[in-house]
Formats: structure tokens, C-alpha cells, sequence
């Protein structure tokens, strides 16, 4: 989770795609969370990560606001995704979903996440397709990095099971 | 109550979510200019809006109110005309007052002042109306601050009048509050001082106090201002008071005046030059 926060707050807060979208990592952390954590646990990694982003950021209440938004509506898009037969704890990874499905769901939860922020960013319709675009630059940045770190994290895994 | 915990408990993730959604609303305002000055200006803008409505729909449900009270101010109105009318009739014209001001002693010429001197010892001005329009010599001349003068000579359309600010112009005067004559005169110098004698020295003078025709002469009538008293001295026998008077007309600028004429003016002046000559007999 730390180095998630170092990552986001020291390489990409200064990484402006396009001259405005910044892609927002730190979603990673609850996109990739078990179904068996509770919500309430959710709701309270989402705050105080996002917390975290905007003191370091200087973006009070906007980053803590949207990825509690992820953290609450979390559950209900990995339902569109998982299979319905899985009754235990579930954890949304590649090889659980499928690199399409994977892909797809940590769209969704990132451009949630995205539209949030850079709504409150804006918090006025008047520069909309800049907000737009920042959004949809944001979003498909930070989905191809969380796809990017769960592959890895994917490999090394499976690395280490061939190992064993 | 149990329903209310057990709603409360099943929704708790809910609940948590909008309290913490609300704490990060409330530090974004809180803590961001932008975003607090775009939240206030939104705010009182709503706000306002909200209040103008309330207060339309407020008016129009009091409008049988304020109807019932227009029909009342209508009647009480429509009384008072009423009265008024009857009160109207009631009365007819008054002739009483028109005829007396018909038979007032003095009528008053309007004229314009078309020329004058004011740096010489006998000053004269002349006035744009003459014998045809009924002045005659030794009528009073005033404007709107005071006396101005004496008529003095008349042509058909044209008249002369010797001011106050000349040195033969001798004017039977009082004070006002202490019904005290005696003459103004003008000494040659200042057009806007004069001089006042025959005072008793027993009469206290105040400074300031007005100085006004008194009605002897039957060419002003009493009450017309001449000027105040500026400052007071024994004369040079030492029986009266000679008065500096600071005149109430700038001769310098003074345009419109209005000439008086005295119907009784003959009649008095006639019964006096007999009386005059019976003693003489």
C-alpha cells in the first residue's frame, strides 16, 4: 500500500498525459482487494488511502471522496464480472477473470474513480471536455498500469509456484 | 426504535459511506478557495432563488388579504369623497375677501431694470415701463430682497427711479422690533451700506435687528425690508443714534422689480396741502 501511495504521490502526480490527465494508481489498492474483506473494511482502506493522497497532493477531500466511492460500489461491478457460482472469499486477478474481464472491471472502477476526481477537480461544467478528456486519459492510463502491476504480480506468482 | 437499529444496522455501510462522502464534501469547501467561493456563490444564489419563490407563493396565497383591505381603503375613500362633496355644496363662492382685495390701496407694476448706475453719488436706474402702463413719479419701487427706490421721472415707456444708494434719496424707516423711525440715507462709497438717524439714544438696538419701511411716506407700504443694522453710533449732536445699515438689495445685481402704485396717494397728499394751508392762514 505504501509503495503504492510513493509511486502515485512521486511519479505519477507529475505525469500529465496529454497536459492534463494524471492517472490515479492508487485505485489499484481497492480494485484488487478479496470479496471476503468486509465493506466496512473497504470503505475505511478507500478513506484513509485516499486521505493519505490528499494531504501528500494537496487535493483535500477529492481523492479520499472518490476512492471511498470506488470502495463502496467495488462489490457491485466485480458481480458483473465474477462468476456466479463462487460463494467464498474471491479475488479479482487475471487468472480469476480472464485478462478480458480483468481488464474491463478495473475499467470500470478506475473511470468511477477518474469521473469522481476530476468532477470535484472541475467543480464546474464550464471546461467539460477538458474534464472529459482528462477522465478518459486518466482512466485508460491507469487501467493499462493496474493491468501492467497485476500481470507482473501475476508471473512472479506463477514463477514462484513452478519454483516450488 | 428496534426497527429504526435494525434499519440502521442493515444499512450501516450506507450510512458510513454518506458520512464519509460528506466529511471529504466538507473539507473539499473547507479547505480549497475554489472549490468554498464556487459552493458560496452557488449557495446564495440558490438560496436567493429559493426565497423569491417562497415569497411569490406567499404573496399570492395573502392577495384575498390585501384585496379585503383595498376594498376597505376603497369605502372609507368613497365616504370621505362624499363627505367632501356634501361639505363643497354646502359652501358658495366667498366675495368678500375678492372685493376687499380689490379695494386694497396698493397694486404693484411688474418691470425690468434695463439700465443703472451704481458708482456715481446720484445713482439712477431706469426701468422699461412707463406712464402708459400707469407709473407715475414718487411711486415705490421693490423687488423680492426689499425697497429699491422712488420713482422719479416718467416717459411714455420708460421710467427713472432714484435707488436707495443715492445721496438725495431720503426714505422714512423704523425698526422692527422696537417701532422706532427715522430716516435712511446713503452716503456716496459703499453701494451695499446706509445710514439710518434719529434714533433716541433710550432705544435699545440689537445688532442685526431689521430695519423696514414704516408706512409714513404712503409711497411703501409698512414691512418692506431695507436692510439690518450692521453697527451703531452717537451722531455728532449726540441725541441719536446713527445706524449702519447693511441694505437688503445688491443694486449690483438686481434685475426684476415691481413698481407700487397707491390709489390714495392724491386724495392723502391733497388733504394734506390744505390742511397745510388753513394753518397758514
Amino acid at each position: 500500500m505504501i509503495l503504492l501511495l510513493a509511486v502515485q504521490l512521486l511519479i505519477l502526480n507529475h505525469l500529465h498525459l496529454f497536459g492534463y490527465a494524471t492517472p490515479l494508481i492508487i485505485g489499484y489498492m481497492i480494485i484488487c482487494m478479496e470479496t471476503g474483506v468486509s465493506r466496512m473494511s473497504h470503505l475505511w482502506w478507500g478513506f484513509s488511502m485516499g486521505m493519505l493522497f490528499d494531504i501528500f497532493s494537496n487535493t483535500m477531500g477529492m481523492g479520499a471522496a472518490s476512492l471511498t466511492l470506488v470502495a463502496m460500489m467495488k462489490p457491485y461491478v466485480l458481480k458483473l464480472f465474477m462468476p456466479r457460482d463462487i460463494v467464498e472469499s474471491f479475488k479479482p486477478t487475471i487468472e480469476n477473470l480472464g485478462l478480458s474481464r480483468y481488464i474491463w472491471y478495473t475499467m470500470s472502477c478506475m473511470a468511477m474513480l477518474h469521473c469522481c476526481f476530476y468532477f470535484l477537480e472541475a467543480f464546474t461544467l464550464a471546461d467539460l471536455l477538458l474534464t472529459i478528456g482528462a477522465m478518459i486519459g486518466g482512466t485508460l492510463l491507469a487501467t493499462t498500469i493496474s493491468v501492467c502491476i497485476e500481470y507482473i504480480v501475476h508471473n512472479k506468482l506463477a514463477e514462484r509456484e513452478v519454483s516450488k | 426504535m428496534q426497527n429504526l437499529i435494525d434499519f440502521i444496522l442493515k444499512y450501516k455501510y450506507w450510512f458510513t459511506f454518506f458520512l464519509m462522502e460528506g466529511f471529504c464534501l466538507a473539507i473539499l469547501i473547507r479547505f480549497n478557495n475554489y472549490h468554498g467561493s464556487v459552493y458560496f456563490t452557488t449557495a446564495n444564489s440558490l438560496v436567493g432563488g429559493i426565497y423569491t419563490a417562497a415569497d411569490g407563493v406567499t404573496s399570492y396565497i395573502n392577495l384575498g388579504t390585501v384585496n379585503a383591505q383595498l376594498e376597505a381603503d376603497n369605502i372609507s375613500l368613497r365616504d370621505e369623497v362624499q363627505a367632501m362633496k356634501h361639505e363643497l355644496a354646502s359652501h358658495r363662492i366667498d366675495t368678500i375677501k375678492y372685493e376687499g382685495f380689490n379695494k386694497t390701496r396698493y397694486k404693484y407694476i411688474g418691470a425690468q431694470i434695463i439700465n443703472a448706475t451704481t458708482n456715481r453719488s446720484n445713482n439712477l436706474l431706469t426701468l422699461d415701463k412707463g406712464s402708459d402702463d400707469g407709473i407715475r413719479p414718487e411711486m415705490g419701487v421693490i423687488c423680492s430682497s426689499g425697497a429699491v427706490g422712488i420713482v422719479y421721472l416718467t416717459s411714455a415707456h420708460y421710467s427713472i427711479v432714484m435707488p436707495l444708494i443715492n445721496v438725495k434719496s431720503k426714505i422714512s424707516c423704523s425698526l422692527k422690533h422696537h417701532n422706532a423711525f427715522g430716516t435712511m440715507e446713503w452716503k456716496f462709497g459703499d453701494i451695499r451700506s446706509a445710514y439710518m438717524t434719529g434714533i433716541p439714544l433710550h432705544i435699545p438696538i440689537d445688532k442685526d435687528e431689521i430695519v423696514e419701511t414704516n408706512g409714513f411716506s404712503d409711497i411703501f407700504p409698512s414691512g418692506i425690508p431695507i436692510g439690518t443694522v450692521e453697527s451703531t453710533e452717537q451722531s455728532t449732536d449726540g441725541l441719536a443714534y446713527t445706524i449702519k445699515i447693511r441694505l437688503a438689495v445688491d443694486f449690483a445685481s438686481v434685475r426684476n422689480v415691481s413698481v407700487i402704485t397707491n390709489y390714495n396717494h392724491a386724495e392723502k397728499t391733497r388733504l394734506e396741502f390744505q390742511a397745510d394751508s388753513l394753518m397758514n392762514i
